[in-house]
């Protein structure tokens, strides 16, 4: 049996992994893009077997009278035309050769005012920040909370 | 002949024929648990009995149309017999888009209510522009106005100089009611309770209990405090869908502040997160978006305009948008422009009644102005035109 000792913060920082200033950015960016998500959970149809001829799907019943006409016009240009993500739109438009004012210039610089921190576990103004991580906490709780559930997640 | 006023936004269709009231209405599908086979388009939301785990299928993503076949599902439901049986031949359509739109965007939107549905004509817009025209109708003596449109993916600030929209102010914060609600329900995921399925009803929450502080710090220790001492703190009852359908903040006098409530619904405590989810809006860089908030965007837009219009901004700026809806937002927006605005210049921030449906009531305007047919293009345009003259009229 070995008798876990407690041991200084400082002593233990040492002996910590800590993240460069690169694996914080990713994992900072990480967590500002799941919060672009439409949906955190599966599409509920995906969990079903795929449906067979006993089990189709309803079609749309609310289609215009001229349904024939515009199925037509749906063809294969509406297949590679409309179906391009917000990424490969905005790769397509090379708005930085374009003259601005464009999308890319019209978004808020950086604010002039110092940031301002709050512990990532209570949500409180913090002082400290987490030697591993970088992420913030308020009290020496806060911080043990945080490295056992949060501190080195999202880490690739 | 009937003119249709679609204030087509990524969360909500602000929609109406111009003799008539206006709807807001989910643009988007679902799918649910309990019918899993069934995709529900936009209102049908209503019949979903058992809406928990919403699964949502959105036309809109970082607030631009990618998503087409979605939009069309959404649109030929409100176009049709459900609900506003467009006869498309007679009627011409008012239809919003967001600043700086991809150009392949609008192409493709020409030939979709063009080709596809065959409208008479149509204007597409900014949201902005039948908000400027709104605010300039009621008060023609005013010369510039500046909108700040918060809506579901991000806030824009747009200053109009006589109707003419100034692109080189436009400044974009990259906050919405979506980036919002997606935070609240990581913070409530991560501190008491596995939400983050529960969009549509953390969406409800942030809607009835966040409101945007006054006094951020003080708030910030009052919400820290015990028992009654702590005003800030409430138990919100979260809805079963079967004897709770929506909901509801537990009044003050029935809180219990230990928490354990023998009734046995389920509780969300929500004590700093009232306040700290909407300051998002006020401060990105609290969750390390690097870019201004409101004010100092607001701000910084301004001072990139001529020096004569300066007052004119500061003394006209509109509030529209969904996130407005937050109780303080207009006080406190006032409040930091009073302080960062030069001491000479007076600040007023109107908010106007019914800040979602805006915009649609300026293009409801639009559309019984007398010269509404000058600015439209018809059909007949199109065919003989093609892109180009929609590029000529529309100032996207």
């Amino acid at each position: 049996m070995v008798l876990e000792k407690k041991t200084s913060a400082r002593v233990e920082a040492g002996q910590r992994r800590v993240l460069d200033e690169a694996t914080r950015q990713r994992r900072l960016s990480r967590q500002l893009e799941a919060l672009e998500k439409d949906n955190f959970q599966d599409d509920p149809l995906s969990s079903l077997p795929p449906p067979g001829p006993t089990a189709r799907l309803p079609a749309f019943s609310e289609t215009e009278e001229p349904e024939k006409k515009r199925r037509k016009t749906r063809g294969d240009h509406f297949k590679q035309r409309f179906r391009k993500n917000f990424t490969t739109l905005l790769e397509e438009e090379n708005l930085s050769d374009r003259a601005e004012p464009n999308y890319l210039s019209a978004e808020a610089p950086p604010s002039s005012l110092p940031p301002r921190h709050f512990c990532c576990v209570c949500g409180f103004p913090s002082h400290y920040t987490c030697t591993t991580c970088g992420g913030r906490y308020c009290s020496s709780k806060c911080l043990c909370t945080h490295r056992e559930t949060r501190c080195l997640k999202w880490t690739l | 002949m009937a003119t249709l006023v679609l204030d087509n936004g990524a969360y909500s269709a602000k929609i109406g024929f111009s003799q008539e009231t206006v709807r807001v209405i989910p643009n988007c599908q679902f799918r649910s648990k309990t019918s899993r086979l069934k995709t529900f388009t936009a209102n049908q939301l209503d019949e979903i009995k058992d809406p928990s785990g919403l699964f949502y299928i959105l036309p809109f993503q970082k607030g631009y149309l990618v998503n087409w076949d979605v939009q069309r599902k959404v649109w030929d439901h409100l176009f049709g017999k459900e609900m506003f049986k467009v006869d498309f031949a007679d009627t011409s359509v008012i239809i919003t888009e967001p600043c700086f739109n991809f150009s392949s965007i609008q192409e493709s939107m020409n030939e979709i209510l063009f080709e596809e549905y065959q409208f008479q004509s149509v204007l597409r817009t900014n949201a902005g522009s039948l908000s400027a025209h709104h605010f300039f109708s009621s008060r023609p003596s005013e010369l510039c106005c500046l909108l700040v449109d918060s809506g579901f993916s991000f806030t824009h600030i747009i200053p109009y100089c006589r109707s003419k929209k100034m692109k080189e102010g436009i400044r974009r914060v990259n906050v919405g009611g979506k980036l919002l609600t997606n935070h609240l329900k990581e913070i409530i995921s991560y501190r008491q309770l596995h939400v983050m399925d529960e969009t549509h009803v953390i969406n409800q929450v942030k809607e009835d209990v966040c409101y945007v502080s006054q006094q951020f710090f003080k708030d910030m220790e009052i919400s820290q405090m015990k028992g009654e001492e702590n005003t800030v703190v409430r138990d919100y009852v979260l809805p079963d869908f079967s004897s709770i359908k929506k909901g509801f903040c537990k009044p003050r006098e029935e809180m219990v502040f230990s928490g354990k409530y023998k009734t046995g619904e389920q509780i969300l405590r929500l004590a700093n997160e009232r306040f700290a989810v909407p300051e998002m809006l006020f401060h990105p860089s609290d969750i390390g978006i690097q870019e201004m908030g409101i004010p100092e965007a607001i701000v910084h837009s301004i001072q990139s305009l001529p020096e004569e219009m300066h007052a004119h901004f500061f003394q006209n700026i509109v509030l529209t948008g969904g996130n407005i809806l937050f109780s303080g937002f207009r006080e406190r927006l006032e409040a930091e422009l009073r302080a960062l605005a030069p001491a000479h210049l007076p600040v007023s921030v109107l908010q106007p009644p019914n800040p979602i449906c805006y915009p649609w009531e300026g293009g409801k305007l639009l559309a019984h102005s007398p010269d509404y047919d000058e600015i439209v293009v018809t059909r007949e345009d199109f065919e003989e035109n093609g892109h180009f003259i929609c590029e000529e009229k529309f100032d996207i």
